[in-house]
């Protein structure tokens, strides 16, 4: 037991460490352009935290990232790089936004339930293509996902600006969805449904990973591939479930920010550096423990939600949110396989 | 005069102390052996001679003067050289590239490679040895003995004066062994110092003038060779008389019905090269049916494919009448096959994960481990308590990982894992390489007795005194193929020696 | 007969920042160092170039920088990755989230959205071949490029004669294929490892300074646009050899030149040509890897 409590503290503290080194080289560069990094993180944390209605939209803002840092997770278990992340939620998001606008005379909850499975139908069948080609070719699937993140954008921005276009709008964007399709709002926040479907999504998938079958099965193809497929798990259709698992929450991270935020597709539809890059981060932050997933993206959340305020209030360009991100990625990158190993 | 010496050597891996406080001598220009069991320090010890691992304490004298050997270099410097048990070559370079790593010829003061230079300093080398290589050859592309050539003669290129090699004959077939003997005495006549590491206690009285005996990390004995017998470093080696395995006494007879049966099974590798080329035998209900040969002839493959991690491209495999012909392995199991594999640690268990994990490997889906996808960790964690019970596995921590068990633990594990399912047939692939005296005692054992309950055991090894202890009928496997069947009563070593090397009885070249 | 001469001058223009990170990116893909972060590399080239000869007015300043913030990243990342046993793949990913980022920062504080070169005439660098450019068809493909086009396919043969032809290529390749073997002799396969990066490094940056400086004399955010994992992708399409890699790069030049030329037939749809080159090597790898297991019989699937 107390071997147990030792490993607990190290990996939080290879948790912790990272960030805060992270920060604190952000803090120089802070420091360097004049401005004061403890008052910039401060004002970061302060509105998106300590205010109920700031913590609120925090929530509201971490919603797509518990699925996204899912959505990763879940692969890096099973030693596959899912980069398409970012082009799976972006199908979704897009198909549920359109779905929600054309679709006309339904009810709420029919609506929003077409649509949330609309979002979910396409990232899974879109991560089934690097999935085949892993399964039937032997393909590197980060290499296949990160090309087809491209080209995916591309053919949307096609979409966004051509056939699906709204005329009346000022901007590059689809048509906004109906209010059927809309998740209500509660009280004077952003906060909505959407948030305890994510939440509802990381139960399923602790109970999943920790004590069924197939968790079980993940854990062992992901430390032994050859171990796995002799004890009978059969690996390559294991793979493409989780591949497809995996795109599903993509896509119904995308379905859910188009139904509860964005409400149209737009070219900047995921922000920068995008919802799947996020997600990428929450999972290296907390990826081993859905409690660490639901932290991280409350964090990241706050930390975003945040760097409008510091445009506002101090001279610090808000992307050095973007940068901090970087570095603790970086940063957790000599833990991520520290774990691994032990 | 002493050309080697160690005194008072001592490694220790944070408490586990693997070398302690070793005194070794070694005499110019004698062959000496290194023998213990598996586990017991040797490699440990020869690691540090090279430089792969720095003493923690204690010293190392060449011609009676210390050393201090950073690393494989320093060591080639002091003329010491090692040839690996598992090769340390670049598969994709030629035999002339891989001599020369480290310390290629530029042609003048360009960086560029000579390459006709380096051909010529390496086909002078060979000639003067008398090795048959061709130094144009990509390693890939040669046999194995030729490439354990390769390797020593890297370190005769380096003008070393005492050559380590760690098992050289795991390898080779019994051809090729005579072979390697003859030439390390001529390399002794020539003025080298040979150390030889083994465990295989024939070949040590053949070849050696002297032998060191290290037991669990100690030196127990240093003897003459003249001066002892194989019994008596036996019986070092282990602190008993260790029984040779004589062959099994047999209580039940062999049933005459035909349990497993496989016809022309054939599968062939990416180059479309036949790795198994029609192979066909069967195994009756209450036999051991053992599989000889060098490793590398086939055998992998054969279990690989039997064991449904390959596909065949012709041939079918029955068992009692059931088409098992490429099926997957979680059918396998679920028709009563049983596998022991050849890699306990590649296919057999998960080395990071729990002990209780590996327990039910290949079982997940099993009603009383599994209702409705949840597992139930009660249920698998008394399987796990029952197998250390029942088969004498030692343990430190029970919720640790596989990791850290001993060889001979871990297998085990398997060995309990895939006997409690009851299978109808067994294929254990060398099911005691890398173990431990007591427990290969405990698994021959163990296969027995699954063999008395009227099971059939398909036993792949590469360990002839298994195979000749264990069996009652045995097959040989030479390049893909299947060269003889003898019945275990009437065979002897020189007859299996013969067809491992792909001779056949008539005295052909098979 | 104009089009034709525009799209084969075309790709070759294209081509040649992907030929000069896959030269880059080889070495470190024979030494087994996954180097994903060529994009954020050749960003970073690209941008501390344009902003030095803003500041400076030097060319030769501005490359310097350039390469030097490469090679400072490609330090970064052999540290975390190879010293400190990081993974490389988050290493590099970190290092291209980090690099735009850091760069959007500095605009920020600049007040600007992008570098423009406005001292620079692009047009001055094209180097027009004398009689070569007259020769029809050839001419129009082989003359007027700017000095690193032609600098990246003489890079070619010579990486090619460094990674077969030295000991420190051999050394290189024998740390990636079996590192054992290499630590065995003696061979530091850090210190090789490393150098294999950092080449990619300065290979890269030059990339990125033929993207904003010789090209558009123009620097913005996204200028890279993927072409550091385009590059990746011809790496593995060719297994890190480097002809056939530079010959899927150019493939990736051809699909571009095509985009651009026959986009006035296309109209709205003219963004689509622009997947041609991403969908065309998902193709060719998932057709190389086909090929190359297609007499596999095993059934174990290999995970990195």
């Amino acid at each position: 037991m107390k071997v147990n409590k030792v490993k607990y503290l190290n990996g939080l503290i290879n948790t912790v460490l990272p960030v805060f080194l992270a920060f604190l080289i952000g803090g120089i560069a802070i420091l360097a352009i004049g401005e004061n990094p403890l008052k910039t993180y401060w004002i970061l944390m302060e509105k998106s935290l300590f205010t109920s209605k700031g913590l609120m939209n925090t929530l509201h803002y971490a919603s797509p990232l518990i699925l996204t840092g899912l959505a990763i997770a879940i692969t890096f278990k099973a030693n596959l790089y899912n980069m398409g992340v970012e082009g799976q939620m972006l199908l979704g998001g897009f198909f549920a936004g359109i779905t929600g606008a054309y679709l006309t005379g339904m009810s709420p909850l029919v609506h929003k339930v077409i649509c949330l499975a609309v979002g979910v139908l396409c990232g899974m069948l879109f991560a089934l293509v690097p999935a085949l080609l892993k399964v039937k070719c032997n393909v590197n699937e980060m290499v296949v996902t990160l090309m087809l993140n491209y080209a995916v954008l591309k053919v949307l921005e096609y979409l966004a600006t051509g056939v699906f276009r709204d005329l009346g709008s000022g901007y590059v964007a689809t048509p906004i969805i109906q209010e059927s399709a809309m998740f209500n709002r509660s009280g004077a926040s952003s906060l909505t449904m959407f948030f305890i479907i994510a939440i509802i999504c990381l139960a399923i998938m602790y109970v999943v990973m920790k004590h069924s079958k197939l968790g079980y099965e993940i854990t062992a193809i992901g430390k032994n591939t050859e171990f796995a497929e002799a004890a009978g798990m059969n690996v390559k259709r294991k793979i493409m479930m989780m591949m497809m698992i995996s795109g599903a929450l993509s896509g119904l991270a995308g379905a859910g920010y188009m139904m509860s935020e964005q409400f149209k597709f737009t070219l900047g539809f995921s922000g920068s550096p995008g919802l799947g890059w996020d997600g990428m981060l929450i999972a290296l932050l907390g990826g081993h423990n859905p409690l660490g997933v639901l932290v991280a993206s409350i964090f990241y959340a706050a930390l975003k939600t945040g760097s409008d305020n510091i445009n506002l209030y101090t001279n610090v360009p808000k992307e050095i949110v973007a940068m901090v991100q970087g570095l603790i990625i970086l940063f957790l990158a000599v833990k991520f396989i520290k774990r691994r190993a032990s | 005069m002493n050309i080697i010496q160690t005194v008072g050597l001592t490694k220790c891996f944070g408490d586990f102390v693997a070398n302690d406080s070793i005194d070794l001598s070694v005499e110019e220009t004698e062959i000496k052996c290194i023998v213990g069991e598996n586990g017991a320090g040797k490699s440990t010890l020869m690691n540090m001679l090279y430089g792969l691992l720095w003493p923690t304490s204690g010293q190392i004298l060449i011609r009676n003067k210390e050393i201090k050997l950073k690393g494989p270099t320093d060591a080639i410097r002091h003329g010491i050289g090692m040839v690996h048990q598992h090769f340390k070559l670049v598969n994709s370079l030629t035999v002339y590239e891989n001599v020369m790593l480290g310390v290629e010829v530029n042609k003048g003061r360009t960086p560029i490679i000579d390459q006709k230079e380096e051909i010529k300093k390496v086909a002078a080398l060979i000639e003067q040895y008398g090795f048959q290589l061709n130094p144009t050859d990509k390693i890939e592309d040669i046999s194995v003995g030729s490439r354990q050539r390769v390797e020593i003669l890297k370190m005769l290129y380096r003008n070393v004066d005492i050559l380590i090699l760690d098992e050289p004959t795991a390898v080779l077939t019994p051809q090729e062994v005579d072979e390697l003997m003859v030439n390390l005495k001529k390399l002794r006549e020539q003025g080298k110092t040979i150390i030889v590491i083994t465990h295989k206690l024939r070949e040590v009285m053949e070849l050696s003038d002297s032998v060191t005996v290290i037991k669990q990390g100690k030196v127990v004995g240093n003897l003459k060779t003249e001066d002892t017998s194989e019994g008596e470093l036996a019986q070092l080696m282990v602190g008993r008389d260790v029984v040779l395995p004589a062959i099994s006494e047999r209580n039940t007879d062999i049933s005459e019905k035909v349990l497993y049966e496989v016809k022309n099974l054939t599968t062939i590798n990416e180059s479309g090269k036949e790795l198994i080329d029609r192979i066909s035998f069967h195994v009756k209900e209450g036999e051991i049916l053992g599989v000889a040969g060098v490793e590398g002839n086939g055998q992998s493959e054969l279990v690989k494919v039997l064991t449904g991690l390959m596909e065949s491209t012709a041939g079918t495999v029955f068992l009692k009448g059931k088409d098992l012909t490429n099926i997957w392995p979680k059918q396998l199991r679920k028709n009563g096959i049983g596998i022991i594999p050849e890699d306990r640690y590649g296919q057999g268990l998960c080395k990071d994960m729990s002990i209780a994990d590996n327990c039910i490997a290949g079982q997940q889906d099993d009603k009383g481990f599994c209702r409705l996808g949840i597992l139930n960790k009660k249920c698998i964690c008394d399987r796990r308590d029952k197998y250390i019970k029942d088969y004498d596995i030692r343990i430190g921590n029970v919720q640790g990982n596989v990791s850290d068990l001993s060889g001979g633990n871990a297998q085990k594990i398997i060995v309990a894992r895939e006997l409690e399912a009851n299978p109808q047939l067994l294929i254990a692939c060398q099911p005691t390489r890398g173990v431990d005296i007591g427990s290969i005692e405990f698994i021959h054992k163990q296969l027995i007795m699954f063999r008395d309950q009227g099971k059939g055991v398909l036993l792949i090894s590469s360990e002839l005194s298994e195979i000749l202890s264990l069996s009652d009928r045995i097959i040989v496997m030479f390049k893909g193929r299947l060269v003889g069947e003898l019945s275990s009563k009437e065979v002897t070593k020189m007859q299996i020696g013969l067809l491992m090397a792909g001779i056949s009885e008539r005295g052909s070249s098979l | 007969m104009d089009l034709l001469n525009h799209i084969l001058y075309d790709t070759i223009y294209h081509s040649t920042p992907i030929i000069l990170c896959v030269l880059g990116g080889m070495f470190a893909y024979k030494a087994n160092v996954l180097n994903i972060a060529l994009e954020g590399m050749m960003l970073s080239g690209a941008f501390f170039t344009a902003l030095i000869v803003l500041l400076t007015e030097s060319i030769a300043l501005g490359i310097v920088a350039g390469i030097s913030s490469s090679l400072i990243l490609g330090l970064i990342f052999s540290f975390m990755g190879i010293t400190k046993k990081g993974n490389v793949i988050i290493v590099g990913l970190a290092v291209n989230l980090f690099v735009p980022a850091l760069i959007a920062f500095i605009l920020q504080l600049m007040s600007t959205s992008n570098i423009n070169l406005n001292m620079l005439d692009a047009t001055a660098f094209k180097i027009n071949i004398p009689i070569i450019k007259d020769i029809p068809l050839l001419g129009g493909m082989l003359s007027g490029h700017p000095p690193l086009t032609y600098l990246s396919f003489a890079a070619i043969a010579l990486l090619s004669v460094l990674m077969y032809h030295t000991k420190f290529g051999i050394y290189v390749r024998v740390v990636g294929e079996n590192e054992d073997a290499a630590k065995s002799l003696g061979i530091k396969s850090d210190l090789f490892k490393y150098a294999a990066v950092l080449i990619g490094s300065v290979c890269c940056a030059l990339a990125g300074v033929n993207l904003s400086l010789e090209r558009l004399a123009l620097f913005t955010n996204d200028m890279t646009a993927g072409r550091g994992f385009i590059a990746i992708a011809a790496i593995y399409c060719g297994q890190g050899k480097p002809v056939v890699s530079s010959m899927y790069a150019i493939l990736f030049g051809v699909a571009r030149a095509l985009a651009i030329n026959l986009s006035i037939y296309a109209g709205a749809a003219s963004g689509l040509f622009d997947i041609i080159p991403y969908i065309v090597m998902v193709i060719v790898l998932a057709v190389v890897s086909a090929l190359k297991y297609r007499n596999s019989k095993s059934r174990i699937i290999k995970l990195e």
